[in-house]
């Protein structure tokens, strides 16, 4: 697959992305950082729609839910696993995004057998139903998965112990502001239920209990303040994260709305012991530090792909399956392995995304959030991977600049938080009439 | 027993209009080959218009019929503007298309009418016929549901198997180039096509509006069961997403009755991949139209 030719120069390529991204992360100001962060997990993800959408031609309207498999896989695998199987090495966030991937890749090949026998409406009929039912089935699985209330995750950060629920939400903000801007198709399917659930849920002992690091919360968005976790529930939770109840930041109204006001000042965390923080440590930078490490080698590994032998066929069986087929090429398998590549990115988008939200759950992984991967990379454009970078950039972006514009103009709040979405709507509709190519089409074009 | 009898009548109001917007889509499927999933968003727009001249004059049945004259006009306005110029296009360009029109139908009806749930006031009584001693779990309102759809759908198979312009409908939908030969504007043909889904989604938008309610999103789960009922039927076949969409108005009761309401997309979804794995093309496709 790898064409041996190329490979001195894709490589070398992006090392040189990677440090520039990550020192451009490094000065930038930490809000802007978090945006970057959201921006690679997205490009990661769109990655694999562009392989799937704009060169194997099979639309997925459910890519939202490939993403959730592999964060609840880094989820789970990261609270449950102190050590590597048969390896005996200590358990980190690397191996969880190794079973994140894997995971995509099992669930990619399940759905892609099924899929490649389906026509265009078929299979987005079939797509639609994974990206409603997957977060349902999630919700009804409470013991593992945590249910409704889904899964906050302390993540592994590389100094001390940190309470990650405040970790997440700064980044939670921002995407609760971009999901909202989209107006997820069906999320008030997913996420309504949890939070009239919430006030009557308390913790459990055995949500904690079992050397997890995780603790089974409400959403905070839902979580009224009255619902606290007891001591109890804290203090058996065995992997040495001691956290302190009165500190544990359930209460929204506790939380700095402020991102960059967050993780600065270590005087404002909880009075723990193994909480130290180092003083330079700033949350975003790593978010956006991790999520982009992980978009360069899935953009790397996609451009090999798609520049060598198998980028050929599947572009072969999209034009033409009768004459690929005659070629000597399986159409279905091409189909099946295009599935496969892009539910493996997905997944690595879907466990970024657990880390920068520090949680898992039904309402992180909404249609919504499926439809804003197929509008980026439509927007983008779908045939080519710079697109799925282009698309990236629009849907983190594009909510920003519209704020910007309607601040400090009159326009009712209705007006204001809808404008997204129309714009999203309408260039969709207006791209697929005029640039059937995207952003990358038209820049093509003029060069041309 | 009488618990399931409970359920399965709880559920055929919601199958009624489930069948009808399952129907709406096969039509334009019909006519033009596309997926319309702008189409709830449609019904969505039009049953804010009802809304709207609900409150303003007090009528229902003027709401009724103000709504299916904006479902008509909706129907062409998205086929003029945005389906002809792209039908030249890979089929891939139409669905995204669709998407675009409902996210940007979404937005306008947050800007118009804000974001909040609204209540679409009930014209006839909401609770339970009493009869032979017992109250049962279906209103009045229910039956109305029940008979206009059935109405719906009687006098929509003889429009397009009795008349000529039904015929040439059909005709057009089969097979355009030997039509267009015989004389008959294709593209008016389409042009018609959206705008009877447009009133069929219009009325199931404003029959169900009652006993749901009304928000910009509040259409969203309509959408995937009436998606899931029209591939189930084969896309092609309005008798399929009449009983596909009546069935799935009934399993999701069924379910959220024995179970609850969180398992309904779960088994809808099951059934959609088991149905799709058995019969690709789903139940009641027309041999002959399979791709590779």
């Amino acid at each position: 697959m790898l064409t041996r030719s190329r490979l001195p120069i894709h490589l070398p390529a992006f090392v040189l992305l990677w440090i520039v991204l990550s020192q451009l992360n490094n000065f930038i100001d930490p809000l802007l950082s978090s945006y970057l962060a959201l921006a690679a997990m997205y490009a990661t993800a769109m990655l694999g729609m562009v392989i799937l959408v704009g060169l194997s031609g099979q639309v997925s309207l459910g890519n939202g839910a490939l993403m959730a498999v592999g964060g609840y896989a880094f989820a789970v695998s990261s609270m449950n696993w102190t050590t590597v199987p048969f390896l005996g090495l200590p358990w980190n966030a690397v191996y969880s995004v190794i079973v994140a991937g894997f995971a995509g890749i099992v669930i990619g090949f399940i759905v892609g057998i099924v899929g490649a026998r389906l026509r265009g409406p078929y299979l987005a009929g079939l797509t639609l139903g994974l990206a409603v039912g997957i977060p349902a089935i999630a919700s009804r699985l409470p013991g593992i998965l945590g249910g409704n209330q889904g899964l906050i995750l302390t993540v592994p950060y590389p100094v001390g112990g940190y309470t990650a629920e405040i970790a997440g939400e700064s980044a939670a903000d921002a995407e609760a502001a971009l999901n909202d801007a989209l107006g997820g198709v069906a999320s008030d399917t997913a996420s309504s239920a949890p939070s009239a659930m919430a006030s009557s849920d308390m913790l459990t002992m055995d949500d904690v209990t079992g050397g997890s690091s995780a603790q089974a919360l409400p959403e905070a968005s839902a979580v009224p303040s009255t619902d606290m976790l007891t001591l109890d529930d804290v203090q058996s939770g065995a992997s040495g994260m001691p956290i302190d109840p009165s500190a544990a930041p359930i209460d929204p109204s506790a939380i700095p709305i402020d991102p960059s006001a967050i993780p600065i000042d270590p005087s404002a965390l909880p009075d723990s012991g193994a909480a130290v923080i180092d003083p330079g440590f700033i949350l975003e930078r790593w978010q956006g530090s991790v999520a982009i490490a992980v978009a360069c080698i899935a953009g790397f590994i996609a451009l090999n792909l798609v520049r060598g032998r198998q980028g050929r066929v599947w572009r072969a069986v999209r034009d033409d399956p009768i004459a690929a087929a005659v070629s000597g090429i399986d159409p279905a398998g091409a189909k099946v392995s295009a599935f496969v590549v892009s539910s493996f990115f997905a997944a690595l988008a879907g466990a970024v995304y657990a880390q920068i939200l520090a949680y898992v759950g039904p309402s992180a992984f909404t249609v919504g959030l499926s439809l804003s991967l197929l509008v980026g990379v439509v927007l983008g454009g779908r045939s080519s991977l710079m697109g799925a970078a282009i698309g990236a950039v629009l849907i983190v972006g594009l909510p920003i600049v519209i704020a910007s514009i309607a601040d400090g103009r009159d326009w009712p709040t209705q007006i204001a938080s809808n404008a997204p979405s129309l714009a999203y709507g309408l260039l969709v509709v207006l791209v697929v009439l005029v640039a059937p190519a995207g952003v990358v089409g038209l820049i093509r074009r003029r060069r041309s | 027993m009488l618990t399931f009898i409970d359920y399965v009548l709880g559920g055929v109001a919601n199958g009624a209009v489930i069948a009808l917007m399952a129907l709406a889509i096969v039509l334009i499927w019909r006519s033009s080959r596309v997926v319309n999933f702008a189409q709830v968003g449609q019904a969505m727009i039009t049953t804010y218009v009802g809304y709207s001249v609900q409150r303003a004059t007090g009528s229902w049945l003027l709401a009724l019929v103000v709504a299916l004259i904006a479902g008509a006009a909706l129907g062409l306005f998205v086929y003029l503007l945005v389906l002809r110029p792209v039908r030249r296009l890979d089929s891939s360009g139409a669905i995204i298309a669709t998407f675009g029109v409902l996210i940007s139908l979404q937005a306008i009806a947050a800007m118009t009418w804000g974001g909040d749930l609204v209540a679409f006031p009930q014209p006839f009584p909401a609770s339970g016929i009493e009869f032979a001693g017992r109250i049962w779990p279906i209103s009045v309102y229910d039956l109305v549901v029940l008979g206009v759809a059935a109405a719906l759908v009687l006098s929509l198979s003889l429009f397009l198997t009795r008349t000529s312009v039904g015929l040439a409908m059909r005709a057009s939908a089969f097979n355009p180039e030997v039509v267009r030969l015989s004389g008959i504007n294709v593209s008016r043909m389409l042009a018609l096509g959206w705008g009877v889904a447009g009133v069929v989604g219009a009325i199931a938008g404003v029959l169900i509006a009652p006993i749901s309610s009304l928000s910009p999103n509040s259409f969203d789960l309509l959408l995937i069961l009436a998606f899931t009922a029209a591939v189930i039927g084969g896309l092609d076949s309005l008798v399929g997403a009449i009983a596909f969409g009546l069935g799935a108005g009934l399993v999701t009761s069924i379910v959220t009755g024995y179970a609850s309401a969180e398992d309904a997309p779960i088994v809808a979804l099951a059934l959609l991949a088991v149905t799709l794995v058995v019969k690709p093309n789903g139940f009641f496709a027309h041999a002959g139209n399979r791709e590779v």
